[in-house]
């Protein structure tokens, strides 16, 4: 059985493929949505629940934003990014209320979908951090969804 | 785009044995939160179940004496109706939890009436259907993406005519009678990591905020909310420090309180 990560760059392979005639000015979050569950399928068969709400917008390259979100001590969580700029790099990284960085080594990053795993040591706020690395677009759009177990 | 149904299919055919990298990017161990300027104000409530979740590997407990499955009052007020969704779709949480499929197809139906009360009753039907489907199988899995779809549609029926303040309501709803049964279960047995569930100080404030913004929403129940709001908060909102049993009694009672409110027909 292929690792999520693998399952999900064969279905970014494909996607990218198929998304490559939508003009730019078509794209949107939704797409980038797509992306962002794109990236969370293959963990819903290890017993994920992803949310249908989301979080999205539009950034320039460099630009980071933060999603502050309730988290449960006793509960995992996956934070999964994606973009439908098939050359952008972006990154989602989740910092407790202080400030420390809690995810995963698990935690990924490939072009435009990226993953944090954490397993909240205490119940309460948490930062993820949304940035896009590089992007041949001026504004790139991203979506964030997340799933727990 | 690409529907979500259709990736497993485009999975099986996109297998190119693509070779990947992983681990993540750098990222600073410590970042300064009180610079981070770029802040999305949208807030995803967590869903009943996501607390329930954590509580029940805390050990077990008997979801069946908190299902809740009757017919209810019947309102004509959009505030009470948007409030009492969703501690309707909550009370479907609360029925997967204790596998009770009869109270989960009551649930649906209700919340179904409920939606059409509103006027976002075609968004629902689908869900409602499903529900159904999928208690009859016992796929407890389904039926909870369900009613997290089902909470999500009425959101997005309700922002699309510009209804948000009801789609905050639908939220508050869920969370109210979400703590009311996190404390209930908690106060039968208290534990420290139990308690610390109720570390939530940050919703708390966004559930108060939201309804300052409500004015013209100026009900009694509204206003009760909001006072109970402001009680619940310093008993949670308490930095490192545990929750004592004392406080979740309390919060308990508050939230039964305002919960008995949202569905009891004033007289």
């Amino acid at each position: 059985m292929l690792s999520p990560l693998k399952q999900t760059a064969s279905l970014a392979a494909l996607l990218s493929i198929l998304l490559a005639g939508i003009p730019a000015s078509r794209a949107s979050v939704d797409d980038a949505q797509s992306f962002a569950l794109q990236a969370a399928e293959p963990y819903v068969k290890e017993g994920f629940q992803v949310r249908e709400d989301f979080w999205g917008g539009d950034l320039g390259t460099g630009e980071k934003k933060a999603v502050r979100q309730q988290l449960f001590k006793g509960n995992e969580y996956w934070f999964w990014m994606g973009t439908e700029v098939e050359k952008a790099t972006i990154s989602v990284h989740i910092y407790d209320a202080e400030g420390k960085l809690v995810e995963q080594p698990d935690s990924w990053q490939k072009s435009h979908f990226a993953a944090a795993h954490v397993i909240p040591p205490t119940t309460g706020s948490y930062f993820i951090i949304v940035s896009i690395e590089s992007s041949p677009e001026d504004r790139t759009h991203w979506a964030l969804v997340y799933g727990f177990r | 785009m690409i529907p979500f149904a259709q990736i497993p299919q485009l999975a099986a055919a996109a297998m190119l044995g693509l070779t990947l990298t992983t681990g993540a990017a750098e990222a600073p161990q410590r970042i300064d939160v009180t610079k981070l300027s770029k802040r999305v104000d949208d807030v995803v409530v967590p869903l009943p179940n996501e607390v329930f979740g954590a509580l029940n590997k805390l050990g077990p407990v008997n979801w069946k004496e908190h299902v809740r499955s009757g017919k209810g009052s019947n309102f004509t007020e959009r505030p009470r109706i948007a409030l009492l969704l969703g501690t309707v779709i909550a009370d479907g949480f609360i029925a997967v939890q204790a596998e009770d499929a009869p109270a989960v197809k009551d649930i649906g139906q209700r919340v179904l009436g409920l939606a059409k009360g509103i006027g976002v009753g075609n968004s629902i039907t689908p869900h409602a259907k499903a529900i159904t489907e999928a208690a009859d199988r016992r796929n407890w899995n389904n039926v909870r993406q369900e009613l997290d779809r089902t909470q999500n549609s009425v959101q997005q029926a309700m922002n699309d005519v510009q209804d948000q303040k009801l789609s905050h309501l639908v939220s508050l709803g869920g969370w109210l009678r979400g703590t009311e049964v996190l404390t209930a279960v908690v106060n039968k047995r208290y534990s420290e990591d139990g308690a610390e569930l109720l570390h939530q100080p940050d919703l708390l404030g966004y559930f108060e905020d939201r309804l300052r913004a409500m004015p013209e929403f100026n009900s009694k129940l509204l206003q009760d909310i909001q006072a109970g709001l402001g009680q619940v908060r310093p008993l949670v909102d308490i930095g490192n420090k545990r929750i004592s049993a004392d406080s979740v009694k309390r919060i308990n009672e508050i939230t039964a309180r305002i919960d008995e409110a949202i569905i009891t027909k004033s007289p």
